[in-house]
Formats: structure tokens, C-alpha cells, sequence
């Protein structure tokens, strides 16, 4: 496993649609021509939920994970930092961050964390 | 393309089965689904093996090859088809496609799984292991997870409520305490989920809005098939059913990248190939067998294959249109829920069931009276490559 998890999105040059993760041909259009782009803006949460039986690898008592979209298009899953009383919704604005989101031979690894924004 | 039959079904109790390895599971189903078909002491030409995680859990691999010899069924052909939890669906296909086509004459098919060799950590993280490698798994995503972030869209989007999904649960375990061949076995109530203050230990949320009954238990099993041709069967001991139509179709893998993630297309897909193969439709089905890992599965399935309207699967469940003498009966084996999930099974096992049905085999309580057609949905990944089958009994 990567210590990081990218974040690179994908845009068909040919027909717009973005892919993340990335594919070797568009979704939409077959294209094989993309430009890479970065998530941008704040990000809509669009579901969520909030795990109790763990995989193995995570030494915590529940996970809350969402899947969001950006402003500029993109849309990724990412951990939801939050005490367990939190309250989400699905709409709500979150702001993302770059953050720890498990542990892998004892180090960090690194990927999307979100917090309710405001 | 020659029609296919069933000559053979066999299944062993799904559950906790310590005492055997997975091997010994595939062998008894196996030797069970012979025995049906009267080939006690003949051999097969091929074998196909359903089965997702021997390689991860047993430390085992080329697991047709094994089997092959233990049964004493060399030189047949053999092979070991992994699909994640569509492993033993997948196998399925590969033994009709070979008897269809005219390679072989007859094929076994089995499908099997043991899981509770491992912590449920463990066996949580390798279920998981068919999410995206980079942008799901890392952030401890698992099949719950996927699950729960589903049932909420479709909560919102069709106002599914929580007393739908437990209707779905009791419907399934109550059908389960009725299965010898059963993981689970123990009816629940309304009154006890909803009323009684031990239900929030005993039915704690598992991936919100999920709570642990709305999931299918983790389990050991096998099921075994023997398929082939309809032409050569003469003087059939048992009405003849026939695997009349098999679909499948794939969707994307992250369910992030789905236009509308609460639209199942490849469950649409799948199922209307199924039908288009075997010339009939929705309504001709007389039981079902759906993918019911989670109880939002067997709603949203039902909508999907056709049997209801996008938006009324949770109201007919709610009415009993999916119970036994409903207007479709789904899961009368218990479904994944109650009969369990093995996940490299489960395919097969769902076509075990409804040959059982269509030969009128089974006792009162579970048979569906005068079953002529059944379909099975079998869902790998979370939706992302989905097999369907419809098999018919055939007077000969």
C-alpha cells in the first residue's frame, strides 16, 4: 500500500468526463487522451456511513467514511474526522484535508480526510 | 446451442463447520450432487470450482485441481473460477457454456467457501480486498460500508424505511429456522428490534443506517451441481429443469463513479439477458432467489429484475408479496441472510434451491406450489458483475 493516496482526477480531453480513479479509456467516449487535475473548492458529502465492524489494520472502536464531490467535479471517498455525536447529512459542506488515515507497518498513511465546514 | 440441464443438485449445511476443511466441504457437496444425478461411480468431464479465497484464507490455490483427485474424477478437466462473492455464479456460467456449446457432455459445478477459519477481522478485510485497491480499501471501506452509504441514497431517494429492511430480515430468518441446510436459524420480531431494550445490544448498528440483522452472517459451505445436455436424457428419474437463460453484466467499480449509484444497471442487465435467452419475463417467475448480502439488496433487487416498479420493492416487501403465497416468493431458502453466505456458494447454492423448487422437492412449509420458473441474481463486488439465471422445468 502507498503511504499516499493520490488524488489526481482525470478529464477526457475528447468529451469532459472526469475519472477518479483513473481508467486507460473514457467511461463515456473510449478516449485514451486525459489531463490530470487536482480536486478543487470545498466538497458536498453525498453519502456516508459509519462502520462498527472493522477490518483488520484499524485498531478503533468505528470509521466514518463518506464519499464527496468537489467543485470542480471530482468525487472521492475519504475518512469523516468527527466525534461519534457529529451530526451529517447528506448535502452538507465539508472541507477537505490531507490527512492520516490508517496505519501501515506502523507508519502513517496518508489520504483524503473531511470535516463538517463551519 | 444445446439446452442445459440439471441432473444433479447438492448442498451441506451452511454455518460454522470447524471439523471440516474446505476441501472436505467441496467433496460432500460434491459427492451429494453425483449421487442425485445416479453418477455414484462414473466419472465427469469436467469440473468447475467456485470459490474466492482459498488463495487468501487457506493459503491454498489450484483448488479444481485438488478436488478432481480427491473424488477419484481424473483425467476430467478442472478449473477453479474466482469472481469475489459471484465466484460460484460465475462457475455456473462456465459449466453451462460448456455443455451448451457442445464440449461437454457433463460438467460438475461446485462452489464453496470457508470462512470462519479466520477472525471476523480478518474475514471482513478479505471480503474487502474486491474494493479499489487505491481509493476505496486504504481508507478501511468494507462491504457494510458500501452497503450502508447505499442504503442511505436509496432511503432518501425512494423513502425506504427501517421497518422495510426488518421486514426483509424476519421474512429471511424465519424462512432459515425452516432450512435444515440454514446458518441461521433464529426468528426475530418486529417487537424485539423496534420495542425491547436488549435489541440495542442485539441488533447494534453495524454500518449506519445498517444494523447487524439487516446483514448475512459470515459462513462455511459448498453446493455442487451436475449439468447435461436436455437431449441426452431418456428416462429421467427426476423432472428435468433446465438452465433456460444466464445473463451478466459489470458496472464500475467504485460506486463514486456511477452517474446514479442507487441505479443497480448491471442487475437490470444481467437479469434481462436472462430473460431475452429463456423467452420469458418478469411475471412468469414463480420463486426467486436474490442476493440478499444486506436486506436493501433483496428491495432494490427485486426492483431491478423487474418483479416491481423502482421505488415499490420496500412496500411489496412490507405488504408480503415476497413471502411464501405472495405474489413472488424471494428467498424461501432463508437468502443469503438466513441460509448464509459462503461467498464462492452462494451462486450455486441459489440454483440448488430453486431446482429444488421447480422439482417440487422441497417440504409444504417452504415449496412454492406448482413452481414452474425460477430466477436466481447473483451479485459480486458491490454490484459491479452480476449473474442471473432462469432456470425452467421441462415435462420430458
Amino acid at each position: 500500500m502507498k503511504k499516499e493516496i493520490e488524488i489526481v482526477a482525470y478529464r477526457c480531453k475528447k468529451c469532459g468526463k472526469i475519472h477518479y480513479p483513473f481508467h486507460d479509456r473514457c467511461l463515456a467516449c473510449k478516449s485514451r487522451e486525459f489531463e490530470k487535475i487536482k480536486p478543487e473548492g470545498m466538497a458536498k458529502l453525498l453519502t456516508y456511513t459509519r462502520i462498527y465492524n472493522l477490518p483488520w489494520g484499524f485498531d478503533q472502536r468505528y470509521l466514518t467514511i463518506g464519499v464527496v464531490e468537489f467543485e470542480n467535479g471530482v468525487r472521492a471517498m475519504g475518512q469523516i474526522h468527527v466525534d461519534e455525536s457529529a451530526h451529517l447529512e447528506t448535502g452538507m459542506v465539508m472541507k477537505p484535508e490531507w490527512g492520516p488515515v490508517r496505519k501501515q507497518y506502523g507508519e502513517a498513511v496518508y489520504g483524503l480526510v473531511l470535516k463538517p465546514a463551519g | 446451442m444445446r439446452d442445459v440441464a440439471v441432473i444433479g443438485v447438492g448442498m451441506i449445511p451452511f454455518g460454522r463447520r470447524d471439523e471440516d476443511t474446505l476441501m472436505d466441504m467441496l467433496a460432500y457437496a460434491s459427492l451429494k450432487a453425483l449421487d442425485d444425478a445416479g453418477l455414484g461411480d462414473k466419472s465427469v468431464d469436467a469440473v468447475y470450482v467456485g470459490n474466492m479465497g482459498g488463495g487468501v484464507i487457506q493459503h491454498q490455490t489450484a483448488i479444481a485441481s485438488s478436488l478432481v483427485d480427491r473424488l477419484s474424477l481424473l483425467p476430467a478437466a478442472a478449473e477453479t473460477v474466482e469472481n469475489g462473492p459471484a465466484s460460484g455464479g460465475s462457475a455456473v456460467k462456465a459449466g453451462l457454456l460448456a455443455v451448451a456449446s457442445g464440449y461437454y457432455d457433463t460438467v460438475l459445478v461446485v462452489g464453496g467457501e470457508k470462512m470462519r477459519e479466520v477472525t471476523g477481522w480478518r474475514a471482513t478485510d478479505f471480503v474487502a480486498t474486491l474494493t479499489h485497491p487505491q481509493v476505496e480499501y486504504p481508507y478501511g471501506i468494507t462491504l457494510p460500508g458500501m452497503a450502508g452509504m447505499f442504503t442511505r441514497l436509496y432511503m432518501e431517494k425512494y423513502g425506504v424505511t427501517r421497518e422495510a429492511l426488518v421486514s426483509v430480515a424476519i421474512k429471511n430468518q424465519e424462512m432459515g429456522g425452516l432450512n435444515p441446510y440454514a446458518h441461521v436459524e433464529m426468528a426475530i420480531t418486529k417487537e424485539g428490534i423496534f420495542d425491547d431494550p436488549a435489541a440495542i445490544v442485539n441488533n447494534p448498528v453495524a454500518a449506519d443506517p445498517l444494523h447487524l440483522y439487516d446483514a448475512c452472517p459470515v459462513s462455511d459451505g459448498a453446493a455442487a451441481i451436475v449439468l447435461c445436455p436436455l437431449e441426452m436424457l431418456k428416462s429421467p428419474a427426476k423432472p428435468p429443469v433446465i438452465i433456460a437463460g444466464f445473463g451478466q453484466a459489470t458496472d464500475t467499480q467504485t460506486l463514486q463513479e456511477r452517474e446514479d449509484p442507487t441505479d443497480l444497471k448491471a442487475v437490470t442487465l444481467a437479469a434481462q439477458q436472462a430473460f431475452e435467452r429463456a423467452r420469458l419475463k418478469p411475471s412468469d417467475i414463480h420463486v426467486a432467489e436474490l442476493h440478499d448480502a444486506f436486506t436493501i439488496l433483496e428491495i432494490a433487487e427485486s426492483e431491478h429484475v423487474g418483479f416491481f416498479k423502482k421505488g415499490e420493492g420496500a412496500k411489496a416487501a412490507l405488504a408480503g408479496k415476497t413471502r411464501l403465497g405472495g405474489q413472488i416468493p424471494i428467498n424461501v431458502s432463508g437468502g443469503l441472510k438466513a441460509r448464509g453466505h459462503p461467498v464462492g456458494a452462494t451462486g450455486v447454492a441459489q440454483v440448488v434451491d430453486i431446482v429444488w423448487q421447480l422439482r417440487h422437492e422441497l417440504p409444504k412449509n417452504r415449496q412454492v406450489k406448482n413452481a414452474q420458473n425460477g430466477l436466481t441474481v447473483n451479485f459480486g463486488g458491490f454490484g459491479n458483475n452480476v449473474l442471473a439465471f432462469v432456470l425452467r422445468r421441462v415435462e420430458k
